[in-house]
Formats: structure tokens, sequence, C-alpha cells
């Protein structure tokens, strides 16, 4: 990538930084030495080796991670623990926020502990999203999109502007993509509303939409190589070219492109979503005082959410994290202003209504 | 036997090697593979990946880890299983179907209902989670490939040779350990080798039943997430040449035993 | 054949363990213990017992137990139990699978699979131990049978993993043929009914090969070499003497092989095709994406492994019957 096409690519919510203080590279001003241990259930690598290590040392906090690997299972297992949990800091994606909260698994967060919430870009820590029932419920750290990638040798730009390329006979077999997540893609394609929210009101209204965004990938099936569910299949399925194109997060995408393949990543026209990871404290958790603390150190320095996009590929939230980015890792979690602009966030509303409706139209999608 | 026939036997014998093995060395080779994803072509090669795996601590105490948990559960598992074997083979009595259908029940239930099952069950049973639940839920969950392997064995047993050991005055169990016991070694071994297996390679139940230290199966899919790299593929080849090597030990040390046992 | 087999036994049993006799000898003859023994088969009543106790509390409170939470779960509305609602018994879970197409396809679809893989996967291992138990020295067949084993050490999402190297558009086998000229552009092997069926037999052949060497290995060569005596042909000598006398083998591999497809989930899900939707995936669903509807899902696996169970019985009951039929 020259520089010159760099220079017009924007960091998400560039335009709504404010000046931020620099942060202090000692995470803790005022570290009481408390001791003890703090739970947390994250991805691989969500929590940096050398960040953990410092961290340790200098509180005396000993952190245990266990890894999880997807949202459901830590949903089931923080369930089946309940309400006594073992784990006091998870990872939610945001738009996953109300299930939890109506399940009561999740404790709403003091903002007022945290004296490094101002080192998070406000575009994601001040947004309207990231409220519900009056309180804010995570700290953001990573920053997630649907994209639609394609392989730069097989497909061009000027192809890649828009949804419909996905479901063009030239590129039949050569196409994958998560059905979940496109019916939301597919709704907002249609001109709909893919959150649903302006349908709570109309039941009869979402179904119907629905139903159309169905019928549009039950007859688009003959065309489309895999289904997937993974970020780790489609990077297969890249590598091997098994596929030209398809839909995918921004994350897999990245690190793709971070290891030289030959891929880009476009926002097309027609628009997409946003999702955003944050970490959340648990109800009942056992060890809060050592989590805030734990929380307020991982938010103290951009080099911090930097290492963390280095490590997953998805968009730190953290005010300043891009001057930490190498050339190339700037590049792929960076999008032209006027993609940008054509992208919303996943909002939890009307999970409850769409999901009711979108998970059986997933499944017929698959039988059909 | 004609030789044509012959021919062709070890024809498809060789072409089954081929199969199983393929897999198996491109998993190896790909450990050299210098990128962070795995696939042909390959461009520039390194032994960083391999390397990687012996410095990094939480590696080798996952594969000790998870190869603690498979020897212990298939210890229980044999056991249960043999015993339930011996219960439900040639014998008739009043329920022996449902007893039979209760011994398999863990065998057909889709890995993520057992798991979460199992971990329900357990806070009923007050068993925490960690290492002991593990071995539990994965003792339970093999216990019906041990009964269905040892009853076919069994079913074979000519039972005059029991019916022998009785008339020269053999206790029941005197008899069970001097003519049946012998008898299913061959089964016990095979059956232990797919309970290790089974124990080893579990991702579900480990996962719902495990407490903050991952096994093996659960550090590799945790790591999936960010991608399919050399480095897992790196952890499985060390993790194969080591349990291959503890198997020949065992294997040695057993035979060892017996020939010291028999002089 | 168990009159050879018991006199093979027989004399290995007395020569393996001479030193031990006396160690029995003495067992048998303690006081404390003759007195036990003498209790615990007092009748064969209380030798039942003793011998059914054990097992018997195990399946019921191991094997059942965590089955009754979910088959609890299946007929509730809701779990877990979101404050502040109240749980109601209903069979509704049940009756939805019925209702809709898509639930139960993906189910026939399975048994179907499962069954379909069980044979393929004995057909290709069939030759493979035979020649491993009649072809190969006594002194080797052990070493092989080990050899064969060790890829089924690898974790199966690693495995996985390979078989799509194998077989992607970039993948070895597309190379290899390209390399001898004979396609020009890459054959789409991965996400189809193909690349699943390798993947699954490729995990599943170690639970046929095991039993059916077992099985084939007690085989007396002396049996087939009579009936080639009295001038059976070698497709007959198979048939009315090797294969009626290994059922046994054959019926458990089946039984393990048909249980152990049928859960499978990974594996397909991450071989197969758009089109290949097994039960298993549609069951995690409604523990993955919707949180809400555990009671479904755990209808659903209820379904599924009470249908398992029943096929496996009749399978089961069948080749006794064969068996039978054969020693007659």
């Amino acid at each position: 990538m020259t520089k010159n096409t760099f220079s017009r690519r924007h960091f998400l919510g560039t335009a709504a930084m404010t000046g931020a203080a620099l942060a202090s590279p000692v995470y803790l001003r005022s570290a009481k030495a408390a001791g003890g241990e703090v739970n947390i259930w994250t991805y691989n690598d969500f929590v940096p080796k050398a960040f953990k290590e410092q961290f340790e040392a200098e509180t005396g906090i000993k952190v245990n991670v266990r890894l999880v690997d997807d949202q459901g299972k830590q949903f089931n297992l923080l369930a089946a623990e309940a309400p006594n949990p073992t784990v006091d800091i998870m990872t939610v994606a945001g738009h996953r926020f109300l299930q939890f909260i109506d399940s009561e698994l999740l404790a709403p967060l003091d903002t007022g502990r945290l004296s490094n919430w101002g080192n998070i870009n406000p575009t994601f820590s001040e947004s309207d999203w990231a409220t519900i029932n009056g309180s804010k419920w995570g700290a953001p750290i990573l920053s997630g999109m649907e994209v639609l990638s394609y392989n730069t040798e097989m497909v061009s730009a000027e192809e890649a502007a828009s949804w419909d390329v996905l479901f063009s006979e030239k590129y039949k077999g050569q196409t994958a993509y998560i059905i979940q997540d496109m019916m939301s893609i597919v709704m907002l394609m249609l001109g709909y509303d893919g959150n649903m929210v302006a349908y709570m009101d109309d039941p009869e209204k979402a179904a119907a939409i629905v139903e159309e965004a169905k019928q549009f990938l039950i007859s688009k099936k003959p065309l489309v190589r895999k289904y997937y569910d993974g970020g780790a299949e489609v990077q297969q399925m890249f590598v091997n070219q098994d596929i030209a194109l398809g839909h995918s997060w921004n994350g897999p995408a990245a690190a793709l492109i971070n290891d030289g393949f030959p891929l880009a990543m476009s926002i097309p026209k027609e628009g997409s979503y946003g999702f955003v990871y944050t970490y959340n404290i648990a109800n009942n958790a056992p060890n809060v005082d050592n989590a805030y603390t734990f929380l307020d150190a991982i938010l103290a320095s951009p080099e911090i959410g930097a290492s963390m996009t280095k490590a997953s590929g998805f968009i730190s939230t953290y005010k300043d994290a891009s001057n930490y980015l190498t050339d190339l890792e700037k590049a792929s979690t960076s999008f032209p202003e006027e993609q940008l602009a054509n992208l919303q966030f996943f909002r939890a509303e009307a999970n409850e209504l769409k999901y009711n409706l979108v998970d059986p139209a997933v499944e017929a999608v698959k039988a059909a | 036997m004609t030789r044509g026939n012959r021919i062709l036997l070890s024809c498809i014998y060789w072409a089954f090697v081929l199969y199983v093995f393929v897999p198996l060395l491109l998993m190896i080779l790909m450990g050299f593979k210098d990128s962070k994803f795995i696939g042909f072509p390959i461009r520039s090669w390194t032994l960083d990946w391999y390397t990687g795996v012996f410095a990094d601590a939480e590696v080798v105490s996952t594969l000790t880890y998870s190869v603690a948990i498979a020897v212990l559960s298939t210890l229980i598992s044999v056991f249960v299983g043999t015993w339930l074997a011996v219960l439900l083979e040639g014998r008739r009595f009043f329920g022996r179907a449902a007893i039979f259908g209760l011994t398999i029940l863990p065998a057909l239930v889709p890995g993520i209902i057992s798991a979460i099952a199992f971990r329900i069950y357990a806070r009923l049973l007050g068993i925490e989670p960690g290492m002991g639940a593990i071995v539990w839920a994965h003792a339970v969950h093999n216990v019906p490939f041990v009964a269905l392997v040892v009853m076919a064995r069994l079913s074979t047993l000519p039972k005059s040779q029991i019916e022998a050991a009785r008339d020269l005055g053999a206790d029941p169990i005197i008899a069970f350990l001097r003519i049946t016991f012998p008898y299913l070694i061959p089964a016990i071994l095979g059956a232990s080798i797919f309970c290790l297996l089974l124990s080893f390679d579990d991702f579900v139940r480990s996962f719902f039943l495990g407490g903050y230290e991952p096994t093996l199966p659960v550090l590799i899919f945790a790591k999936l997430r960010s991608g399919m790299s050399p480095e897992i593929n790196a952890i499985a080849t060390v993790a194969l040449v080591l349990t291959a090597a503890i198997g020949i030990w065992a294997e040695r040390f057993t035979r060892r035993a017996n020939k010291d046992a028999k002089t | 054949m168990s009159n050879d087999a018991a006199a093979r036994t027989g004399t290995d049993t007395a020569a393996g363990t001479k030193p031990a006799r006396t160690f029995w000898g003495g067992l048998s003859v303690w006081a404390p213990y003759t007195a036990l023994m003498k209790l615990a088969t007092a009748s064969p009543r209380r030798q039942f017992v003793i011998l059914a106790a054990f097992p018997i509390l195990w399946v019921l409170t191991q094997h059942l137990g965590p089955m009754l939470q979910m088959l609890r779960v299946s007929l509730t509305d809701a779990y877990p139990v979101a404050p502040g609602v109240e749980q109601h018994f209903t069979l509704d879970n049940y009756t939805r699978f019925f209702g809709e197409r898509i639930f139960w396809q993906p189910f026939f679809r399975t048994l179907i699979f499962a069954g379909v893989l069980t044979f393929c996967t004995l057909i290709l291992t069939y030759p493979v131990a035979y020649f491993l138990a009649r072809h190969v020295s006594r002194k080797n067949q052990m070493l092989m049978l080990l050899l064969l084993l060790i890829p089924f050490w690898v974790g199966e999402i690693v495995r996985t993993y390979a078989i799509m190297i194998l077989l992607g558009n970039t993948g070895a086998v597309n190379l290899v043929l390209k390399w001898f000229g004979l396609i020009d552009r890459p054959v789409p092997f991965m996400y189809t009914t193909f690349s699943m069926g390798v993947g699954i037999v490729y995990l599943t052949a170690l639970y046929m090969l095991l039993p059916l060497y077992s099985a084939l290995e007690k085989l007396p060569k002396s049996y087939s070499e009579a009936a080639a005596d009295l001038g059976a042909g070698a497709w007959t000598r198979f048939r009315r003497v090797t294969l009626p006398l290994t059922l046994e083998g054959i019926s458990s591999g089946c039984t393990l092989v048909f249980l152990i497809s049928t859960g499978f989930y990974a594996t397909p899900v991450l071989l197969g095709g758009p089109s290949t939707t097994v039960f298993a995936e549609t069951i995690a669903g409604f523990f993955h994406v919707a949180g809400d509807e555990w009671p479904t899902g755990a209808a659903f696996a209820t379904i599924m492994f009470v249908t398992a169970m029943l096929l496996t019985g009749v399978f089961q009951k069948l080749m006794y019957t064969l068996r039978k039929g054969d020693t007659k």
C-alpha cells in the first residue's frame, strides 16, 4: 500500500476524537498492592502477555485467564454458574448485552471507579447503544465490523463496492458468508433496518422483512460455496483459494492482510454493521475490587490497545492506539471516510423480536 | 488364498496407510511454514513454531494436564465398563434391556448437551469445576465404549472353561480373575486406547467442566479464534510425538514387567 | 471353533501364570477369604445382588442422573430461568420438532449419513483388518496396528484442517493432479458431501478397525484351509466361513461407529457444504445462538438419543439372530 492511498484512509471515529491527555505508562497511580486474584473469561490474545506480567508484578493480583471461543458457550457457562459465578470479568460483544442483562448475569459498570475511562474513544464509550437501562455495562476494548473481503488478484475494488458481487453468477461457487450475519446485511441491502428497531411495534412487518431476506438467500443458495461460522474457516478458504470473496469480520481479514496475503476489505455502499467487544463485570463477581483495578490498568495506555489490535486484527477503541501500529497494520485496520459513513452499529433493543425471527430463518436457509 | 487376491489386499492396505498418513504428514509439514496461516504454497520455512512450543510453559503444562486426565478417567471407565459387561453378557434378568440401554446412554448424547447436563448435575452433586470434574465426565462418557468392546469379547468366551474351573472348586471371584480376566485383556487394552483417545481429544466437556487451566483441545480451540496458524500444527505434532513416546515406553515397560514376572 | 480357542487359551493361562498358582491356592484356602466367599455365594440370589449392585447404582446415578436433568429441562418452557419469570411444564418443545421440515430434515439426513458412513467405514477397513490379521506375521501385527493408530492421536480439529490442506483448491491433491498434467483448473473437492465423508471416515476408521482386527485375529486359519480342501472358492470361503465368524466384530464396530458419527459436530460443520447440515448442528444452534432456547435443544437431543438407542437395539438384535442362525 502506498503512502498516498494510505493518507486517504481513516480510523473509525477519528472525527469524534478530542485531544487526549497522554496516558501514564505506570498503570496504577495509586497502587495499593491489593493481592488476591482476578478471574477473566476472554478470547486468545485479548489480554496481552506483557501487560499481564507487568500488572501481576505491580499489584500482586494474580490474573487467571480462561480462554473462550464463542459468545454462546460463554453465555451457557455463565448461566450454568449463576447466581454465584467464579468469574469477575468477561468479554461480551456489545449487541449481546441485553441477553446477559435480562438474565441478571452482568453488573452495571461504575465508570466513576475507572480513572482511565477517558482514554476510550468517545465514539465507543459514549454512544447511545452502550447505555442500556440507564447504565453502562462494559468497557469497550476492540471494535469489529461486517465487511466484504476479496482476493485482490481475482476481484477488483470496483466490484467490491457493492454486496451484489457476492451474489453474482461470475463468482458462482467462490463465495462464503455467515448466514446469521448476512441476514442483517441482506435486510440493509433490501432497504430495511437490519437492527429491526424500526419495527418493534409492527411484528407483522418485521416477519415479512425477515421472510423476504430469507427467500433472497435461499434463491442465491446455488451460488454459494460455504456457509461458515468462524474466522479461522474463512481465512483458510481464502488461503486455499476455495473462495475469491466473502463476507467476514474485519479482524480475521486484517490478520490475513498483515501476513502478506493479497486480500482487501470494503464496506459496500449499501452499508454494514459494526460491533464492539467489551470487558464486563459479572453479577456477584467474587473479586469486584480487583476487577476494577484490572480494568483501569488495561485502559491506561494506547500501547496496550495497539497490542490487542496487532494480535486480533480488530480495531482498538483506545484514543491514539494507531500511533503504535506499523503502516501495514494501520492500513488493515482503517477504511476510507466515504466507506465509514456507510457503517452503523448493531443495536440490542429489538434483539428478542429479531432473533426469534432470524434464527428459524437461518435454519430454513440451511435446510433449503 | 490366490496370489492375485493377496496383491489386491496389500494394495488396499497400503492405500489405507496413505489415506491416514498423508494428512498427518501435511500437518507436520505445515508446522515449518513461515507464515501465520497454513496452506500451500510454502514460500519460506522456519523452525520458530516448533522451538516456540517448548519455550511456552503453558503448552507443556497443558499437555501434562491432558495426559493425566486421560489416564485417570480411563482407569475408572475400564473398571466400571468391564464390571457392567460381565453383568450384562450372557445373563438374563429382569430389567436387563433397561440396564443395557442406560449403559450406552452417555455415548448417545451429543457433546454439547452432555456437557451442559454434566455441568448442571455436577453442581447438584457439589463437584467443583476443575480436574476432578473433567475426569468424572470423561469417565462416565467413556464407560459405554468399554462395555461394548468387552461384551463383544466376553460373548466368545467358551462357557466350558468357567464351568471346568467351578467344578474344580474355584469360587466366582477366582474363576473370574484366573479365566475370564486374562481372556478379556486384549479387549480391555483396545477399550483403553478408545478411552484415552476420546478423553485426550474431548473439547466440549473439558470446556464446560474445567476451571482456569485449559486442556489441550481447549487451548487449541481458543488459539483457533485468531486463525489456524502453524503454531497449532506444531503443538499438535509435539503432543503426538510425546504421547507416542509415552505409549511406546508403557508398552515396553509392561512387556518387561510381564517377562520379569514369568522368570 | 470354540474348542480350538479353548485349548489355546487354556494352555496359555496354565503356562503363563505358574508361579501365581501358589498365591491363588493360598488365597482360596485362606480362612477370612473363604468365610467371606461363603457369605457372598450363599445363594445365587445373593451372588447376583453383589454382582449387580454397584453397576446398577452407577448407571442410575451417573448415566441417568445428568440425562434426567436434561429431560426435565426439555419439558420446561424456560431455562435457565430468568429472574421474575415463572417456569411451566410443557410438551411444546417436542411437538415443535414434528411441525417443521427444517428440523426433521437434518435429523433424517444425519441418520442416513451415519448409516452410509458406517457401511463405508466397514467396507474400507475390513480388507485392511483382514490383511493385517491373515497376511502379516504375528510378530509384526502389533507393530503395524500401532502404526495405523498414530494419526488418531491428533485432535479432531487439527486433523480436519489437515483435510482442508489436502483437498482445497490449492491443496495437495490438486497440486499433484496439476503436476501430472491431469487437470488445468483445480477440482473443487472441499465443502461437499465427499469432503465431509473423507473427514468423518478418517475419524471413525479406528473404531471399526480394532474390533474387526480382534475378531479376525481369533479366527484360526485352519478353518478356511479346510474349506479350501473341500473345494470352496475364495469368495465362497469368505462368505460362508470368515464373514459369519466375524459377525460379532462387525456388529460391535458398526455400533461404535454409528453412535459416534451421529454425534459428530465439528467435522461436518467444517468440511460440509451449504446443504449438509447435520442434526448435532441444529441442536447446538439452540445452545449457541439463542441462549433462551435450552429447552428446545434439550428436547431435540432427547429425540436424537432415543432414536439412536432404538436403532442400535434393533441392529444388535438383528446381529444376534444372525449369529445364532449360523451356529445352529
